[in-house]
């Protein structure tokens, strides 16, 4: 058995303050001075230690409360308020929601698993991967020897296919290829996002990221120079749309990723004869009929697809499908084709959280390709302020290597701790064995309609009471 | 040669200004540059004198607060407790020397609301005859 992969983290301090959720406001105006101050009462020493962060205005006030309400209760003029904070309200999108950020920033710090306080005020479903449960059933038979201890429980996955069956000489030899595999430890791979105010030091530390987690950074071909060139081995070049590549340049890399267009089986035919040991996968963009796509690109003897949704986790013409059911529907036409094992489906766009890791296997795929959250974890606001010229209110261009490897490390630590505790809770001791177990989820759309299907729909101008 | 100092203005507003969201304050900042620092703020009463002096020592040759018109604050009197420290504020810093109308406050008016964009233009007009601060930390 292979030695545990571990991911060893260590705090990597914020660069600037975060900005918290809520805020206090509290007026002077009207004071009683009463001898027993609430403000004297907050356990956290709040307002005692209050400071202010002149670079970005924020009041450690906000930052040091710890939201329990006592002196916006206690105080008897009511003098004490608690606010949502704009700028926290400001952050990201729809998707991107402040919260996911918010949260992506303290696991990239710590290294640990998100923990919200007791009990759970969210709503039960939501579009996308929020309409998705797992069943946690092993929850309550907890294995004996710890998922962080002594359990042994794989997260690692091949990257390449298998072939559909193995042919042997008349004399017992085997005939037919090798299958090529790669072996990650962790089914997610990194890939540079498409905005963001990176420089070379960044890609620096993405990479040594990759390295130190045994996994891949994905990034255009033509940004491999200088010192990237020491990285290849945990480097993915990405062949761009158009470009010629008749394999020069690729010695010493794993794994190329070739865009779907009309002439990507030439380029890889070429790559191939070029470099017989390197992977190929061929990106396609997620958009209707992808299906037929995908099953074209597997036959043609491609073993990785890396399937491409939109940002927000949709698909790329039609926002109303979601990265989830498109997953599901590939994975289910390959198996219907006997195809499965032949090729090793990566999903990306718009994963965001931990959990969408676990429920894109879940759903068919063997692993994910995350872009944004590697820069959130350097503190990125999500503002798009890079993409109109404006200066990056968090100097991102200015970190070290050193801590963006260190950031990402973290980011990925608490996401793999997260991936141990669902496969745990579902009693699954290898993420391969999680790859299209829908069975073992339960889809909001699927319970209601059994649920509420056969009721027939709501004419118009009527309500429910 | 150095080139002329622009003078800077932070500006505070209240989170209820009409058209501010994050992307006018973009799009301030994409007009004004370097000269703009924009802070949205849950409600302009939450601004003492404190954030004034140390955003003219620390950020901007210039402070300002956007409030909700009267009798319109969310939190009742966060506005006009705004308008009492702005006057504390501009005593304080008359007092060393500095000229008080280096800060200043804005009260939207509930007739005529005019958004965050207008309001900038109206303040950056008001101070245009200000010299830079004497001082604004020069190694900010
Ligand atoms: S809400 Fe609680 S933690 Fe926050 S300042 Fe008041 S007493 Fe302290
Ligand atoms: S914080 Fe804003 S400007 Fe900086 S990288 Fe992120 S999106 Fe771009």
């Amino acid at each position: 058995m292979p030695a545990k992969y571990m991911i060893h983290t260590q705090t990597a301090p914020n660069r600037f303050k975060p900005f918290t959720k809520s805020g206090i406001i509290a007026w002077t105006e009207g004071c009683l001075g009463c001898r027993a101050c609430v403000k004297k009462q907050c356990v956290y020493r709040v307002y005692i230690n209050r400071g202010l962060d002149t670079k970005q205005m924020i009041d450690s006030i906000d930052n040091q409360c710890m939201n329990c309400l006592r002196c916006v209760q206690g105080c008897p003029m009511e003098l004490i308020h608690k606010s949502i904070n704009p700028e926290y309200a400001a952050l990201g999108d729809s998707h991107w929601t402040p919260d996911i950020i918010a949260q992506l920033w303290d696991q990239a710090e710590t290294g640990k698993i998100p923990v919200s306080g007791s009990g759970y005020s969210g709503p039960f479903s939501g579009p996308g991967f929020d309409s998705m449960w797992t069943d946690m059933s092993e929850i309550v038979r907890p294995t004996r020897d710890g998922i962080h201890g002594r359990e042994y429980i794989s997260t690692g996955i091949d990257l390449g296919g298998t072939p559909r069956h193995l042919t042997f000489t008349d004399s017992g030899d085997l005939e037919s290829d090798q299958a090529l595999l790669v072996n990650i430890p962790l089914p997610i791979i990194l890939r540079i996002p498409f905005f963001g105010s990176c420089g070379k030091d960044i890609i620096k530390g993405w990479a040594m990221a990759a390295r130190g987690l045994g996994t891949f950074l994905a990034l255009p071909n033509e940004m491999i120079k200088g010192e990237l060139v020491d990285f290849k081995e945990n480097l993915i070049p990405i062949i761009s749309p158009g470009q010629h590549c008749s394999g020069d340049g690729l010695e010493g890399v794993r794994l190329v990723e070739v865009p779907w267009e009309k002439n990507c089986k030439d380029i890889s035919q070429k790559i191939k004869q070029a470099h017989p040991s390197v992977l190929i996968s061929c990106r396609t963009p997620l958009v209707r009929g992808v299906e037929e796509r995908v099953l074209s690109i597997v036959d043609s003897g491609v073993s990785i697809v890396c399937l491409e949704g939109s940002s927000w986790g949709q698909s790329m013409d039609d926002n109303s499908i979601f990265l989830k059911d498109i997953i599901r529907s590939i994975h289910l036409a390959l198996v219907e084709n006997g195809m499965r094992d032949e090729v090793t489906i990566l999903a990306s766009g718009g994963l965001a959280m931990a959990e969408h890791v676990a429920k894109s296997i879940i759903c068919g795929a063997d692993g994910v390709v995350i872009d944004f959250p590697i820069l959130i974890a350097l503190e990125c606001r999500m503002c798009g302020r890079c993409t109109k010229g404006l200066p990056c209110p968090v100097e991102i261009d200015q970190a070290e290597p050193s801590w963006v490897a260190s950031r990402v490390i973290n980011l990925l630590g608490a996401w793999h701790n997260q991936l141990l505790e669902v496969m745990g809770a579902m009693g699954i001791r290898d993420v391969r064995r999680l790859r299209g177990e829908a069975g073992r989820a339960i889809f909001f759309e699927d319970l209601d309609r059994n649920t509420f299907g056969s009721l027939g729909k709501i004419g118009e101008g009527y309500e429910l009471e | 040669m150095s080139e002329e100092k622009k003078l800077t203005l932070g500006l505070f507003y209240c989170q209820h200004t009409p058209e501010s969201s994050e992307l006018d304050r973009q799009s301030l900042e994409e007009k004004y540059g370097k000269s703009i620092r924009l802070f949205p703020v849950p409600c302009s009463g939450r601004i003492e004198p404190i954030h004034f002096l140390r955003a003219l020592e620390e950020l901007t040759d210039v402070a300002y607060v956007i409030t909700c018109p009267e009798g319109e604050c969310q939190y009742f009197e966060g506005n006009l407790w705004a308008k009492k420290r702005v006057q504390r504020t501009k005593e304080i810093i008359e007092s060393i020397g500095l000229g008080g109308d280096r800060i200043g406050i804005v009260m939207n008016s509930k007739e005529n609301p005019r958004s965050l964009a207008v309001l900038a233009d109206e303040i950056m007009e008001n101070i245009i005859h200000l010299k830079p601060s004497p001082v604004l930390n020069p190694y900010r």
